[in-house]
C-alpha cells in the first residue's frame, strides 16, 4: 500500500514538474501567459489514448465511442500526443501571437481552454463526450508482473522527465533562450535589432505544446482514464501558481514549485479529514488557497522562491 | 421561417442583458486599464444576493436594485482592495491579468460552500406573454429590454453631458495628462468602479432572470459572452460594447435556432476568434488589441 503510494506521488511529480518546465518556457522566459497550457497535456492525452486503444467496436470497449483506435505499440502513442501537442499549438499560435496585445492574448486563451472543454464534452461521438474515455491501455503492461509495473511506470516518467528538464536547460542557457528574454524584456528593442517577435514565440509556443502534449501522454497511461473534468481551465492555474511560487525564468525554480504547489499542496491537504463543513468545502478551499497563494506570491516575492538569475557580462564596465 | 423571427426575439432581450454587461466591462477596461476577469463572477454573486432577497419573499424588482448596489459596493472594494494596490506598485498589465483569474477563482470557490452546485431560479412570475408578429416575449423580457435601454440612455447621457462622464474620458485618454490638468482621477477611478460595478450587479440579476435558472458555474459563460462583445466593439469603447452586444446577441440567439442552443458560447468564441484574426483593434477602436502593452 505504501509503496503504491510512493508510485503515485513519483509519478505525478513528474508529470507536474515536465508540465511545469514547459509552461516555465513560454511563460517565465518567453512571457507568453497561455493560459490554455491544460488544452494541450489533454490533446497529448487524449491522442496517445486513442492511439493505443484499439477501435470502439472491440467487445470490452463497446460503451464508449471515439474516433482513431489503432492499437499502436508503445512509444508510438506518446510521440503522437507529443506531435498533436506541437500542431494545435500551430493554429493556436497563428490566432493569438501575432498581432495581439499581450493582455489580450492571454485572455483569448483562456477563453479558448474554456471552450474547448464545452465541445469535446457536448460532442459525445468525438472523444466520448463528458464520460471520456477508459480503459487506456498502460504501455508494456503485459510484459511485466502487476505487482511491479509500477516501478516501471516510475522509471519511465523519470527518463521522460529527465529529457525534458535537459531540453529546458539547453534552451535557456542557448543563445535562443537569451533572445527570448531580450523579447520577454523589452519587444520592441528586441525587433530593432533584428529579431522577429512572432517566430521567436511561435517556436517556444510549438516546444511547451509538444511537451505538454507528452505528459499528457504520460499521465493518461498511468491513470488509463482521461475526461473532459480533468482538464477544466483552473488546472492551468494550478500550475501558474507553481511556476510563480518557485520562480518565474527559472528552470530550477519551476521543478521546484511543481514539487511545492501541484504536489506538496497535494498531499498535506489530503490530510484534513474532509467531513469538516458542508460537502465540497475543503476542496473549494484548496482552490481558494490557490489564489491566495498567486495574489500573496505576487505581493510579496514576484521573482519567486528562486528568482531567475542576474545574466551579467562579466567584462562589463563598472 | 417564423423559428428565425422568434429566436430574432429571444436576440433582443439577449443583447439588452449582454448590453448592460460589456458596457460595465468595457467601461473598467478603457478607463482603468484593468481586464477584470472577475467580472463574471461578481456578476454571479450580485445575482445570488438578489436570489436570498426573493427567497425571503422580496420582489425581484427590489432584489435588482440590491444586487446592483452589492456589484457597486464589491467592485470598489475589490479594487481598492487589491487591485489599486497591484497597479500602484507597478504590476504589469499581464501581471493584473493573473491577479485578476486568481481572484475570480477564489470567488467562485468562496461561494460554492455557501450556494451550493444546485441550478435555483427566482420566485417571479414571467408576467403574460405578448405576441408582436412572430415574436412572443413574456412583459418579463421586455421589461429587461427596457432596462438596458433606459441604462444604455443614461451612459450616453453621463459620458457625453456631464463633468463626470467628461472626466471619465479625459482619464481614459491619458491619465497622466488628466491628473496635470487637474482632474481628481483617483476619484474617477473610484465613480468608474461604482457605476461599473452597479451595471454589472445589474447585468448578474437581469441574467439570471432572462434564463430558467442559474449556478455558479455560469460565471464563465457570462465572462466568454460579454469578452466577446466587448472584444468585437474595440475594448474600452463603450458604444462599441452596445455595438458588440447587439451583434453577439443575435448571432448567439440566431446560432441557437439554427443548431444547438449548447453551442452558443461556442458561436460568441467564433465570432471572437474571427474578430482577433481579421480586425484585432475591433470595430470602433482605432487601437485597442493592437497597441504595444506597458
Amino acid at each position: 500500500m505504501n509503496s503504491y503510494y510512493a508510485i503515485n506521488l513519483l509519478i505525478y511529480a513528474g508529470v507536474d514538474i515536465i508540465a511545469c518546465l514547459a509552461l516555465n518556457l513560454q511563460f517565465g522566459v518567453a512571457g507568453i501567459v497561455n493560459f490554455s497550457f491544460i488544452v494541450f497535456q489533454a490533446v497529448g492525452a487524449y491522442t496517445a489514448a486513442v492511439l493505443s486503444m484499439p477501435p470502439d467496436t472491440a467487445p470490452d470497449y463497446s460503451f464508449q465511442i471515439y474516433v482513431g483506435g489503432l492499437q499502436l505499440p508503445f512509444p508510438i502513442p506518446w510521440i503522437g500526443g507529443a506531435i498533436a501537442g506541437g500542431l494545435l499549438a500551430v493554429p493556436v499560435g497563428f490566432v493569438v501571437l501575432r498581432k495581439l496585445r499581450s493582455d489580450y492574448q492571454a485572455i483569448a486563451l483562456l477563453v479558448l481552454s474554456v471552450i474547448a472543454n464545452t465541445v469535446i464534452t457536448n460532442a459525445r461521438p468525438f472523444l466520448n463526450g463528458a464520460a471520456g474515455l477508459a480503459l487506456v491501455p498502460a504501455p508494456l503492461a503485459d510484459l511485466f508482473d502487476p505487482a511491479t509495473y509500477g516501478y516501471f511506470y516510475v522509471g519511465l516518467t523519470a527518463i521522460c522527465t529527465a529529457l525534458v528538464a535537459l531540453v529546458a536547460f539547453r534552451i535557456v542557457n542557448s543563445p535562443y533562450g537569451r533572445t527570448l528574454r531580450a523579447m520577454r524584456e523589452h519587444e520592441v528593442a528586441a525587433t530593432a535589432i533584428g529579431k522577429n517577435p512572432v517566430a521567436l514565440k511561435m517556436t517556444i509556443f510549438i516546444v511547451g505544446g509538444v511537451i505538454a502534449g507528452l505528459s499528457g501522454g504520460i499521465l493518461t497511461g498511468y491513470i488509463t482514464f482521461w475526461a473532459p473534468s480533468v482538464w477544466l481551465y483552473p488546472e492551468t492555474i494550478i500550475l501558474f501558481a507553481a511556476v510563480i511560487v518557485g520562480g518565474r525564468g527559472n528552470n530550477l525554480g519551476a521543478v521546484l514549485g511543481a514539487l511545492l504547489v501541484p504536489v506538496g499542496f497535494e498531499e498535506v491537504t489530503r490530510f484534513i479529514p474532509s467531513s469538516i463543513g458542508p460537502p465540497g468545502l475543503i476542496p473549494a478551499l484548496q482552490w481558494v488557497a490557490i489564489g491566495l497563494l498567486i495574489i500573496g506570491f505576487l505581493w510579496f516575492r514576484p521573482e519567486g522562491v528562486r528568482p531567475e538569475p542576474r545574466r551579467v557580462f562579466e567584462g562589463a564596465p563598472d | 421561417m417564423s423559428l428565425f423571427v422568434a429566436a430574432f426575439g429571444f436576440g433582443l432581450v439577449s443583447m439588452s442583458v449582454i448590453a448592460i454587461a460589456a458596457v460595465g466591462f468595457t467601461m473598467q477596461f478603457g478607463i482603468t486599464n484593468m481586464i477584470n476577469l472577475a467580472y463574471g463572477e461578481v456578476m454571479i454573486s450580485s445575482a445570488y444576493v438578489a436570489y436570498y432577497l426573493n427567497k425571503a419573499g422580496i420582489s425581484i424588482w427590489i432584489g435588482m436594485v440590491v444586487g446592483a448596489l452589492f456589484g457597486a459596493a464589491f467592485s470598489f472594494l475589490l479594487n481598492r482592495i487589491v487591485y489599486a494596490p497591484f497597479q500602484r506598485k507597478g504590476t504589469s498589465y499581464l501581471g493584473m491579468v493573473i491577479v485578476s483569474l486568481a481572484i475570480s477563482l477564489m470567488m467562485a470557490n468562496l461561494l460554492l460552500p455557501i450556494v451550493g452546485y444546485y441550478s435555483v431560479s427566482y420566485q417571479e412570475g414571467t408576467g403574460g406573454l405578448i405576441r408582436l408578429g412572430a415574436i412572443i416575449l413574456t412583459t418579463n423580457q421586455i421589461l429587461i429590454i427596457g432596462i438596458a435601454v433606459v441604462v444604455m440612455l443614461l451612459i450616453h447621457g453621463l459620458l457625453k453631458y456631464t463633468r463626470l462622464g467628461k472626466a471619465m474620458r479625459a482619464t481614459s485618454a491619458n491619465p497622466t495628462l488628466a491628473r496635470n490638468c487637474g482632474i481628481p482621477t483617483q476619484r474617477v477611478v473610484d465613480a468608474v468602479w461604482l457605476i461599473t460595478g452597479a451595471l454589472c450587479g445589474l447585468a448578474g440579476v437581469v441574467a439570471a432572470l432572462n434564463s430558467d435558472s442559474f449556478a455558479i458555474a455560469n460565471g464563465a459563460a457570462f465572462l466568454i459572452t460579454i469578452l466577446a462583445a466587448a472584444v468585437l466593439g474595440g475594448a474600452g469603447q463603450p458604444y462599441g460594447a452596445m455595438i458588440g452586444a447587439v451583434l453577439i446577441g443575435l448571432i448567439t440567439e440566431l446560432s441557437a435556432a439554427a443548431w444547438s442552443p449548447e453551442y452558443k458560447e461556442v458561436v460568441a468564441f467564433g465570432v471572437l476568434v474571427l474578430v482577433m484574426v481579421l480586425r484585432p483593434q475591433g470595430l470602433l477602436a482605432k487601437r485597442g488589441a493592437m497597441a504595444a502593452a506597458g
